[in-house]
């Protein structure tokens, strides 16, 4: 039996339809690294995410580049996994070319030239730097996809930055505290203030949760700790 | 950008021991331009409530002409002052009768009720769908994730009303620092049994 065709949807008269292909997507997380006088605290959570689900509870968005500087990256996992490998890679080379390993001010500089290579295609990354600096003092440093850089006492990026950043600026630099003092802090108080703020941070950002990851770069190298987050 | 975001504003309530705190930023603006820096979106419906109202400025002040209408009503016929978990039901029917065609506000209703001055807070989205917390409410689309970040972090239950202001106003300054949208310096009200002690801050003046 010969059934007439039925329209399922016709398109609107003068307008095209287009059908795009976006190359980028946010797996989300959060990621901030907090220094200080010696040390630098760097802290994330190891959960991915597709839109509204998980793809996975345990990826890791540190990543250790020398022993005296770790990256944390956050937004598109794919991009980060090549960032990743591809400043390995080159740190490898400098290191064969030069005797030496790069120095984080130089592995900050090299990062923003490498996110600004692709300006026109950028690396769906947002960055924070960590680490000591050559005089052993710490130092962080925060990142755009496209390697506008700032070297910062503090940063932090992903989907539970808006979460996070007030709360460093409240109790790192004391904003609004005028009576507090401004003294040395010891990198164990910065550990238990870094799961803290992702401990808030996963409470209400649905992105971020699973475990996270601490990573403290002291001069007598970088210890790792892993903890549990919430895994709603 | 979205007709909540227009005019920008925060507003925050805690519950502490016996008190509950309130605060609001004072920007009134208009997308990028600051057009008063003296605006508070707090408001006094009676000495135990309090009504806290971000989104659009003009339906903030058309709905809060209405609320006070409604609540000077209700005294006149109950010969009793309204309780804040009743204002809250009022302000969410009330929102609901325009379901289709929405006044654009975020309310929050803060205060003590009762015999024993309990401490009630609540927020609503602007179809009036009520959100009970014993902790902390926020209002206000353009800050909420840094008001939500800190106040997570910083809030604990069970503060006397001198920290409970501590705490309410670092959350609030820290959190609009971060939003270009609100800010301009807060009010702060601390509502306990016998007393009402509303402060002015100077935070950042951008």
């Amino acid at each position: 039996m010969e059934a007439s065709p039925v329209i399922v949807s016709a398109p609107l008269p003068n307008v095209k339809e287009q059908a795009r292909f976006s190359p980028y997507t946010n797996n989300g997380g959060t990621v901030l690294a907090v220094a200080g006088k010696d040390f630098c605290v760097l802290g994330a959570d190891t959960r991915m995410s597709e839109g509204y689900s998980i793809t996975s509870r345990n990826v890791s968005k540190l990543i250790q580049l020398t022993n005296k500087c770790v990256l944390a990256s956050s937004g598109m996992q794919a991009d980060i996994a090549t960032l990743h490998k591809i400043l390995l890679i080159r740190l490898e080379m400098y290191k064969h070319e030069n005797g030496r390993e790069m120095s984080t001010t130089s592995i900050a500089q090299f990062l923003a030239n490498t996110l600004y290579g692709k300006r026109f295609f950028p690396y769906y990354t947002f960055n924070v730097l960590g680490g000591i600096d050559d005089n052993g003092v710490g130092c962080a440093y925060s990142y755009d996809a496209v390697g506008s850089f700032e070297r910062v006492r503090y940063s932090s990026s992903g989907t539970g930055q808006s979460l996070v950043q007030p709360l460093l600026d409240n109790q790192v630099a004391k904003k609004h505290q005028p009576n507090a003092p401004l003294e040395d802090v010891v990198s164990e108080d910065v550990e238990q203030f870094v799961r803290d703020a992702l401990n808030s941070a996963g409470e209400r950002d649905i992105y971020t949760g699973d475990h996270m990851e601490l990573k403290t770069v002291k001069a007598t190298g970088i210890t790792s700790q892993k903890f549990d987050l919430k895994f709603d | 950008m979205s007709i909540l975001e227009y005019n920008g504003g925060a507003c925050l309530a805690m519950v502490g021991k016996g008190c509950v705190a309130v605060a609001s930023d004072l920007r009134f603006g208009a997308q990028a331009t600051t057009i008063a820096t003296n605006m508070p979106k707090v408001h006094r419906i009676n000495d135990k409530c309090f009504v806290g109202l971000a989104g659009l400025t003009s339906d903030n002040q058309t709905i809060l002409n209405k609320i006070l209408f409604r609540t000077k009503l209700y005294s006149l016929r109950e010969e009793r002052e309204i309780k804040p978990s009743v204002l809250s039901n009022l302000i969410s029917t009330m929102l609901y009768e325009k379901r289709f065609g929405p006044y654009y506000v975020e309310p929050l209703v803060c205060g003590l009720e009762g015999p024993e001055d309990k401490p009630f807070i609540s927020a609503m989205d602007l179809i009036g769908a009520p959100l009970l917390a014993e902790d902390f409410v926020l209002i206000g689309s353009t800050v909420t994730e840094a008001l939500f970040g800190i106040c997570e972090s910083l809030y604990r239950p069970n503060l006397e009303p001198e920290e409970l202001f501590e705490i309410i106003s670092q959350c609030l300054l820290a959190g609009v620092d971060r939003d270009a949208l609100s800010g301009w310096g807060a009010v702060v009200h601390i509502i306990t049994k016998d007393k009402v002690v509303s402060r002015t801050l100077r935070g950042r003046q951008d």
